[in-house]
């Protein structure tokens, strides 16, 4: 865990040298729009994830075929995610090494990782279902776990970006060793 | 009945998120006591111009010659721009008296920790510079404030 988190520290650092980096930290406006875009991106692509999750379980236009709504939803949706990766990149990018020490930002990586393959695995059941219950109120059970998965996973990962904002367990705030290990704090590091 | 049944199902976390913002949804309330006020008259020793808070460091010497490290935080580097101050108003060196309230985590380490609302420089010039809405007292400090 310390080689991991060293290697993290020097990216971050080395990442905070550009001055690209810092101009954007400095910014009047960029850092501001980055974050608003961030977030307003967020509610079109969750919104339309959590639409096409909800369809699944029964609980929305429970009388639109399934496929036909995640077809037509997953579009803005993607184009939410792209516009929230790039975002959130760039928002890392502006401050990488509080960020790349940050509790929240580590348990949301984990969390988006959880998400990702519950994709992957949510897609590979949608294709071999087959199309017999596309008009009926719910999907399969598979599908439904899958979907409430997506919701829980989201709810969370939004959570967690929220709370980044907070230094609670900020190094520069000296948590206990296993919260700093976590966090990824160097023993004796340059503050930034 | 299904309708019922979705709108009960979006309302929850809606509560739930609620009641937790509450507690923690302003940056304020979340770092800062508000039943600790202070006023520190002191040295600048390094700005931090960032986002998405700036941060004034200075050196407060008190009653009995001791000195005191504190790193106050402002408002948006924006928010400071036009609130009529920026990163070369405040040169290291600069004597200037903060208003504002203390960190609830109070072990100072590595200095201790405030959030400034308004900011006097040594010709009696004031400038506020926190930010607006995120449940900071009304101390009158910040001109937006209604009343």
């Amino acid at each position: 865990m310390d080689v991991f988190n060293q290697l993290i520290y020097d990216f971050a650092a080395w990442v905070d040298t550009h001055q690209w980096s810092t101009a954007l930290h400095e910014s009047f406006y960029v850092y501001n729009w980055i974050e608003s875009t961030h977030v307003v991106a967020l509610t079109l692509s969750l919104g339309m994830l959590f639409l096409i999750d909800l369809r699944m379980l029964g609980l929305a236009m429970a009388d639109i075929p399934a496929s036909t709504l995640a077809r037509r939803l997953s579009l803005p949706m993607f184009l939410g995610f792209t516009v929230m990766i790039i975002t959130g990149l760039l928002l890392f990018y502006a401050i990488p090494v509080r960020s790349a020490q940050s509790l929240w930002l580590r348990i949301k990586l984990v969390l988006l990782f959880a998400a990702a393959i519950n994709a992957w695995l949510f897609h590979r059941r949608l294709r071999t279902a087959g199309q017999s219950w596309d008009t009926a109120v719910k999907a399969p059970v598979r599908l439904q776990v899958g979907a409430s998965l997506s919701i829980t996973l989201w709810v969370l990962i939004v959570i967690c970006g929220r709370l980044i904002a907070y230094d609670w367990f900020d190094c520069r705030a000296e948590p206990s060793s296993f919260i700093a290990t976590l966090a990824g704090c160097i023993a004796d590091q340059e503050q930034f | 009945m299904r309708t019922i049944r979705l709108l009960a199902l979006m309302l929850l976390p809606l509560a739930a998120l609620y009641s937790w913002q509450a507690k923690g949804h302003h940056a304020f309330s979340a770092e800062f006591d508000k039943e600790a006020p202070v006023s520190l008259e002191g040295v600048v020793t390094k700005v931090e111009w960032i986002n998405p808070h700036a941060w004034i460091h200075l050196d407060v010497t008190g009653g009995d010659g001791s000195t005191v490290a504190w790193m106050v935080e402002g408002g948006t580097p924006n928010t400071l721009l036009r609130g009529g101050v920026n990163k070369n108003s405040v040169p290291i060196g600069t004597s200037i008296k903060v208003r504002g309230y203390q960190a609830k985590d109070k072990r100072c380490a590595p200095a201790c920790k405030a959030n400034g609302r308004d900011l006097t420089f040594s010709d009696g010039r004031k400038v506020f510079m926190g930010s607006s809405g995120t449940g900071a007292p009304k101390d009158g400090s910040d001109p937006r404030d209604r009343r």
